[in-house]
This record gives C-alpha cells, structure tokens and sequence, in this order.
C-alpha cells in the first residue's frame, strides 16, 4: 500500500474532518505525567508525545463494562437476546506497544468459540499508529520482545519526519480515508527521510534487560519454583492495576443482574484480575492460586510462558505500564533480570 | 345424552398477588445521611417502592408498624446499652435485618470514640454530670446482632443499594466485593492519589463504590471496611511515596476502629 505525507499544520484539519465521520479518540494528558485515550474534536487536545496512557486502548475492544445480553424469565418462558453494543470509532496515536497489544487480543478472541462481541467491535474500530522513535522513559522493554517497530495491525501508522507525518497505508478503508482527504503521496524524499529516522532509532532502541528474548523460554521452564517469586509476592498488594493497565490481558467476570419486577434482567461482562484473592477460588472455599507469589508467577507466565506455547509470541508488548502502576514497586525488567541471574 | 355434569376442572386460582414485603427503617448513632441517600435515589426509588411496603421510615413517613418486619434497614452505630436493647428488639421482629452505612457496618466515625478511655470522652462530652448519660464503646451492627446484609459507604452508594435490595427480595446471598478500590479506580482511570503525592486507603479497602470519591477528586477514607487479608508489608508503598505508616494507620482509624471489636470477639 502507499505512503502518504501529513504536514503538522494539518492535523487540525485531519482531526476535525475525521470527527466528522466518527467519533475520534487519543491520548489526552491527565496531569502527573498521567494519559488517557478519550474523545476529541481538535488536534490541540491530543498529547502527541506520551507515555503509555492509564489504560490501554483495549477498553475499546473490550470495554471495561459490557452488557452482552438481556434475558427475561416468567411463567410462560425464558427468553435470551444478546446484546453487542458498538459505536463508529478512530483510535489516533496507538503506540507500537499497543498495536502488538491488540493483535494479541485478536488471536484471543478469534479462537473458537469466537467471541462476537470483540470481534463485531474490532470491524468498527478505525486504528492509527503513531510510532515512537524515542523512548517514553526507562520502564519501557519494547525492544526485548520486539514491539518498538510497527509491524501491522492498523489502519494508518504516523511517522514524524520533523515538520510532517509520512503516513503508511494498510488497509482498505485507510487508503480512502486518505484519499478522501486528499492527502499527497510520500516523495523519494520522504522515503529517503523515513529510511533515515528508522536507522537512528536502531541506535536508540536496544534490549533492555541484557538477556536476549530467545533465552526467556528456557529460563520460564526452570522458573516454576523460583525465589523471586516471594520476594514479589510478599510486596504485592494484590491491586489488580498491573493486570488492568495490561494491554494483553484480557480475563472477565460475568455476573446476572435481575431487575426489581425479579423476571427481566441483563449479564454484564466486567474485567477481571488473576491477582485478585477471589479469582482462582472454588466452591469449598478452595483456592487454586492463594498466595500472592502464586498469582504474580502466573501473571509472568501468562506473558513470557503459556503463550508461546499456545500463539508462538510473548504476550508482553514491553509497554511497562505494570512497573510504572505498581504501587509496591514491583517491577518487570528487574523480575526478569533477577530471574535469569538465577536460571540462565 | 349425558346429563351427567363433568366435572369441571374449576381454574386454578390465580394466585394473589403476593403480599409486598413489609420494610422498615431505623436509625441509631449516625447523621442520617444514608436514609437521605435513599430519599435521593429519585426514579429508582419509585421502582423499589413498587416492590416493597415501607411501614416505617422516619425521615421519610410519620406511620409505625407493630407487627413483624419482613426486612429492616439498620443505620447508625451502637454506642449505649439502650440502643443496645432496642436493636435485639428490632432484630427479633425482623425476618431479615440489612446494615446500611458505615456506622452501622464496621462502626464508621462514632469508633473514634473507642481511641479514648470511655470515662475521659464522656467527661469531655457531657462535663462533670457525665454519668447521667450512659455510654458504652462503639459496635457496629453485627457485633450486636446477626446481620443478614451489609451494604457498606459513608454514605452508602445508590447502584449498591439496589442491588442489595434486589438480592433480598429473591433471598439469595450478597457478596461485597473483597478487592481493593483501586481495581475499581484503575478502570476508571484516575490519576493514583500517590501519583499526585497524597496518601489515600485505596489500596486496603474494600470495592463496591466504584471509586465514587476519588472519581469525584477525593482520596478513599475507608468508609466501606478494609479487605479481608489486606497486603502485610505496606513498606514498600509506604517508601516509594516517602509516607509514614503512622499516617496511614491514622487515617484507617477514623472509619475502622470497630473492627477492634471484631478481633477480640475472636479470641474469645
């Protein structure tokens, strides 16, 4: 597909008229050096330099809360109708970490049984990149499971080149996005220039912990009965937020809810965390995953084991929104270094 | 021809229109504020008055009821031994009893009074003729009676009330949530208190407000109660944020000094 040349003036205009066709969502500072994705109608209200926003732009894909369906129960029956609710929507300004999030989650929700609720959702969300050619700041480790580059999953990817954005096309409805707008094909030039941020920014991005991704495999299948593990449980405070703010992870809870007339009533689809005591419990107030140690073990291995088993890819992105929101300090680079220290 | 008549298959009779259940509610050591959160549930209220009979309700009706209950609201903490015997009372007519509001759930501010010697504080409180009042230290609801519900918050929070209120109706169990705020909070996605270099409880109380202050600009009090195994070591939270564990054991205490009362009814 083409690539196509935004000069920075234009973002405005770009903004306003994409608004126009759907409601448009970027990254919005929060104040604290906090972001969030939230709606906008003008470029002004986008902070285009950022760092991993509070949450992951999967609350698109797979909202926070979610009706998926409405039953109602009397004497004559029970009736079901499945409700998937979905709305028009362009994410402006994904990060590479968040793209490989999302590709991610489509792998999740593609299997069998499909999850129709995701994936109608995913039909309606227009997606565009925006790639880092700098670091966010020192928790990121996007290099280590190679998300720093753009490789696919949107619609349209942003590249600065200084005073204009070369646009890369990859979809369908993102060539007639931008020729709808009008916008001019990239020149050699540009091509040339795009070659030349891409070869500083191999010189910037570099692994981040000093043990190379390959060696996770074989240091996860030793790491079962690690001590770093209740070093890490026992700071835990079992918050939840590094499973929230995960741009892969992607467990829910599902609870009825029955109206006051007690016939009609709604299910309602809510995220939910492995870290929390609740999660793994039984009837017989069996506890699969009791301790703290126990359930951060399988938030790691949920990122760096099962899934290259099951997806062949790690399911971290590198983003270090876990480390940054940790109120205890735990933090992922140095649970990866101390592990390899101990089982490389 | 048959004359014989057939026996007609009289209809089932419908069946009346259930008695609505017959709800009352009382107060004890407390503002009252949770019986006006009631009051300004608005539309939602008209529902629930649809389901139920209210027979006493004092900051709302002057009518009282002297048959049994089939579920009463509790609100306020207990703080003598009159209030004491009065809520047996109420509990021996009630066939379920529901504690709503922190005073009445885990003992909410009126605890404080538990931080001080019983005689000292009422001096303080009623001068030198204090033993004309009695006082007795702080309980909440169920370190008196048998609580059927809790629906915890300072005030107590609108969607939970409903769904407490719905759950009785059918008879089933209510479960209040047993993470920390912050798992609500996150997903709200408010810049954390510590971010902005404040102290805040959320991360040993118990969810089901849907992080209503801090959404609103403030930190979480602890109203609703701490988690049932709240996290051992706070040292690292305490020290990423420079904070003294005093302060944030200060802060605990003004919600949950009762919760006191709990540990020594353990050991009993």
């Amino acid at each position: 597909m083409n690539q196509h040349i935004l000069k920075k003036e234009e973002l405005d205009a770009f903004i306003k008229k994409l608004s126009k066709r759907m409601k448009v969502v970027a990254p919005v500072a929060k104040g604290h050096d906090n972001f969030a994705f939230a709606e906008v109608t003008s470029a002004e209200e986008i902070s285009l330099k950022y760092i991993p926003t509070i949450l992951p732009p999967k609350k698109y894909f797979m909202p926070v809360r979610e009706k998926v369906l409405e039953f109602s129960a009397d004497s004559r029956g029970f009736e079901q109708k499945p409700v998937v609710e979905y709305e028009e929507t362009a994410i402006f300004g994904v990060h590479t970490c968040d793209l490989a999030g999302i590709s991610c989650l489509n792998m999740v929700f593609s299997e069998r049984p499909r999850d129709y609720n995701y994936l109608t959702r995913k039909d309606h969300l227009f997606i565009i990149g925006l790639e880092c050619l700098s670091y966010c700041d020192e928790h990121a480790s996007c290099a280590l499971v190679n998300a720093h580059n753009p490789n696919g999953g949107y619609d349209l990817f942003f590249t600065d080149l200084g005073d204009r954005w070369i646009i890369h096309v990859n979809t369908q409805k993102g060539e007639d996005l931008v020729e709808g707008m009008g916008l001019p094909k990239a020149s050699g030039a540009d091509l040339a220039a795009l070659e030349k941020a891409r070869a500083a920014k191999r010189e910037v991005f570099k692994n981040e912990i000093g043990v190379e991704a390959k060696k996770l495999p074989g240091i996860f299948s030793k790491a079962m009965k690690s001590r770093v593990w209740h070093g890490v449980g026992e700071r835990c405070v079992s918050c939840g937020n590094c499973t929230n703010v995960c741009p892969t992870c992607y467990c829910f809870d599902m609870t009825d809810s029955v109206g006051l007339d007690l016939k009609t009533g709604e299910r309602t689809r809510t995220w939910d965390s492995c870290q929390f005591e609740t999660f793994a419990k039984v009837a017989g107030n069996e506890n699969f995953r009791e301790e703290r140690s126990e359930r951060q073990r399988h938030r790691y291995f949920r990122k760096f084991s099962f899934p290259l088993d099951k997806f062949n890819r790690f399911f971290c992105t590198g983003c270090g929104r876990c480390t940054r929101t940790c109120m205890a300090k735990i933090n992922l680079k140095d649970t990866l270094k101390e592990l390899a220290a101990e089982h490389n | 021809m048959k004359t014989a008549k057939k026996p007609v298959k009289t209809p089932a009779k419908a069946p009346k229109a259930a008695a609505k259940p017959k709800v009352a509610f009382f107060d004890f050591a407390c503002c009252e504020g949770c019986q006006l959160q009631i009051t300004n549930l608005g539309e939602t209220l008209l529902d629930i008055l649809g389901a139920v009979d209210v027979v006493e309700f004092r900051e709302a009706i002057s009518e009282k009821w002297d048959k049994d209950y089939d579920v009463v609201f509790i609100e306020g903490s207990i703080g003598d031994h009159h209030a004491e015997e009065r809520l047996k009372k109420i509990r021996a007519r009630a066939k379920v009893l529901i504690a709503y509001g922190s005073c009445a759930t885990i003992g909410g501010v009126n605890g404080m009074k538990n931080s001080f010697e019983l005689d000292e504080i009422r001096r303080s409180v009623y001068g030198k003729d204090y033993k004309l009042f009695d006082s007795t230290p702080t309980k909440a609801v169920h370190q008196v009676v048998k609580v059927d519900y809790f629906i915890n918050g300072c005030p107590v929070y609108g969607p939970e009330i409903l769904e407490v209120i719905k759950h009785a109706l059918r008879g089933l169990p209510y479960t209040v949530p047993d993470n920390p705020v912050c798992a609500e909070c996150k997903l709200n996605e408010n810049v954390c208190m510590y971010e902005r270099g404040i102290a805040c409880l959320g991360p040993w109380t118990r969810a089901g407000c849907n992080s209503w202050c801090v959404n609103n600009g403030n930190i979480c009090y602890g109203c609703r109660g701490e988690v049932s195994n709240p996290s051992k070591a706070a040292q690292d939270v305490i020290s990423k944020y420079k904070l003294k564990p005093e302060l944030i054991k200060n802060k605990f205490d003004m919600y949950n000094k009762c919760k006191e009362n709990d540990k020594s009814e353990k050991g009993k």
